[in-house]
């Protein structure tokens, strides 16, 4: 039975791939992006590499299409001091008009900034990602299958609507029955403007490893609800996202995390931006599946794209985390895309 | 009259008359009209400027009658480049760019071929089905078609 159906979606995918024209030329793009910084905390000046990152596209065929991103970054773990990571394997068909079906590893798509920016730093407005990313407040990737459509109707309605494999699960193996869902819809209604709002529920089984890398004991819940506005206008510049998360487990309840920023940039010339950005993490007292530091933060600083593939970043960040206390960090970055 | 005053006079008009062609090039650059032409499969004969800005911003990834949309541009730094970014767009030349970077990094659109003249864009439109592109002069070349904005040939 299993052959059976193994020859059945090989045949499903032959036949859309021959009914696409064999005689299609394959256009194929590498692009990539790069990024170098130095900061001054604590009286010490540091020089530091960021990621670089890979990204290709290759359309296959009339309906076929293929995005691959890769990132090489520092990790003090491995012998030569580098990893290689996948960060999205996304295999697209089209199936009619503005609707596709894409099957992969992806970023998401639970809030503007996972679904835009992906690891193009150069494309990102501040130089580091909000708190809500490095407190893992959000699963940054899932691997899975969607349905997803844009620009529809006169509102350029979209949607994502996936399934995956869920939290503590790997890239080859899922490692519970059950699988997380996310569902997203935005609306475009005038120009720079989007108005997207997610949930994503996963039940996530005892045992498993968590973003952190805690060893769950027990199964949670988890339900996420993303509100986001962005606009990004020929003189304004507003990002601001909030996720309310539920954690619930049979013996400690519900607990109710909330983590959210504001972006505001304005361009005083075209090329230059100043912004700031504040951010908020609030946790649930008993909260048990997230690292529970409440933390605030904000970030000022300017922009200044140079041309379409180098900005130039300078920002001042002070936080206050409820663990580490106040810290201040200056920062340089320069991105580039190549 | 000195010799330094006739001289301050003859650069003062000839200053003058090359003003007046440098702003006379840009107000020439920025109303020099534009063509909307595709390949005869895929895009309809007529079509709303609206509807135009929308697709060549990568908003509709199918004609209605299956054809993928294939957008052909000239590069930014055209002539012909540079007005479709300011008509099209609304948007410099980098800006553009930066906004096709965004798009396609996002999986959300396939950037548009980039052409260095309007007989390589032509002959891209004439020979990809579901091609549509912009350049700088009503044409009627073998295998493209004038797709008629708000009615006009050109805009």
């Amino acid at each position: 039975m299993p052959r059976l159906i193994s020859i059945s979606i090989i045949s499903f995918v032959l036949v859309f791939i021959g009914s696409t024209g064999c005689s299609y030329s394959q256009i194929t793009q590498i692009r990539g992006f790069a990024d170098a910084l130095a900061s001054l905390q604590k009286d010490k000046v540091s020089f530091s590499l960021g990621e670089q990152d890979l990204f290709i596209t290759s359309e296959l065929s009339d309906r076929f299409s293929f995005l691959g991103e890769s990132v090489f970054r520092f990790t003090n773990t491995t012998p030569t001091k580098f990893s290689v990571s996948i960060e999205r394997i996304v295999i697209k068909y089209n199936i009619a008009g503005n609707h596709n079906i894409l099957l992969g590893k992806h970023h998401t798509p639970i809030n503007y900034w996972n679904d835009t920016y992906h690891h193009g730093r150069v494309l990102f407005p501040t130089i580091f990602r909000p708190l809500l990313f490095d407190a893992n407040i959000i699963p940054l990737h899932t691997t899975g299958i969607s349905v997803q459509g844009q620009n529809l109707g006169d509102m350029k309605f979209g949607y994502d609507l996936m399934v995956g494999n869920g939290i503590g699960s790997t890239d080859v193996l899922d490692n519970d029955k059950r699988k997380s869902i996310t569902a997203a819809v935005h609306l475009k209604p005038v120009e720079g403007l989007r108005l997207g709002l997610s949930w994503y529920n996963d039940v996530i089984s005892k045992g498993a490893t968590t973003h952190d890398g805690m060893l769950l004991g027990w199964t949670v819940n988890q339900n996420l609800f993303t509100g986001s506005v962005a606009y990004f206008g020929n003189k304004f510049e507003v990002l601001a996202e909030g996720t309310s998360g539920t954690n619930k487990t049979d013996t400690t309840g519900s607990q109710h995390t909330l983590a959210s920023y504001i972006y505001a940039g304005i361009k005083i010339k075209e090329k230059i931006v100043p912004y700031l950005r504040l951010d908020n993490l609030h946790f649930g007292t008993g909260e048990i599946f997230y690292d529970k530091n409440n933390t605030t933060s904000i970030v000022a600083g300017i922009r200044y794209n140079l041309n379409y593939v180098t900005a130039v970043k300078l920002e001042y960040q002070h936080q206050h985390g409820e663990k580490e206390g106040d810290t201040n960090r200056l920062t340089m970055q320069v991105a580039i895309g190549f | 009259m000195t010799f330094q005053t006739i001289c301050i006079l003859v650069y003062r008009k000839y200053l003058s008359i090359l003003l007046l062609l440098f702003v006379g090039l840009i107000i020439n650059a920025q109303d020099a009209p534009l063509t909307a032409i595709s390949n005869p499969k895929g895009a309809p004969a007529t079509l709303k400027m609206s509807d135009l800005k929308s697709i060549m911003k990568g908003e509709k990834q199918r004609w209605s009658d299956g054809t993928k949309v294939s957008i052909v541009l000239m590069k930014t730094n055209t002539s012909t480049g540079e007005i479709t970014c300011q008509k099209i767009y609304s948007m410099s030349g980098d800006k553009v760019k930066r906004f096709w970077l965004g798009l396609s990094f996002s999986g959300k659109a396939d950037a548009p071929t980039f052409c260095n003249s309007v007989t390589e864009l032509e002959s891209i439109v004439a020979q990809t089905p579901g091609a549509i592109g912009i350049i700088d002069k009503v044409t009627t070349g073998s295998g493209i078609k004038i797709i008629m904005v708000d009615g006009k040939n050109s805009f």
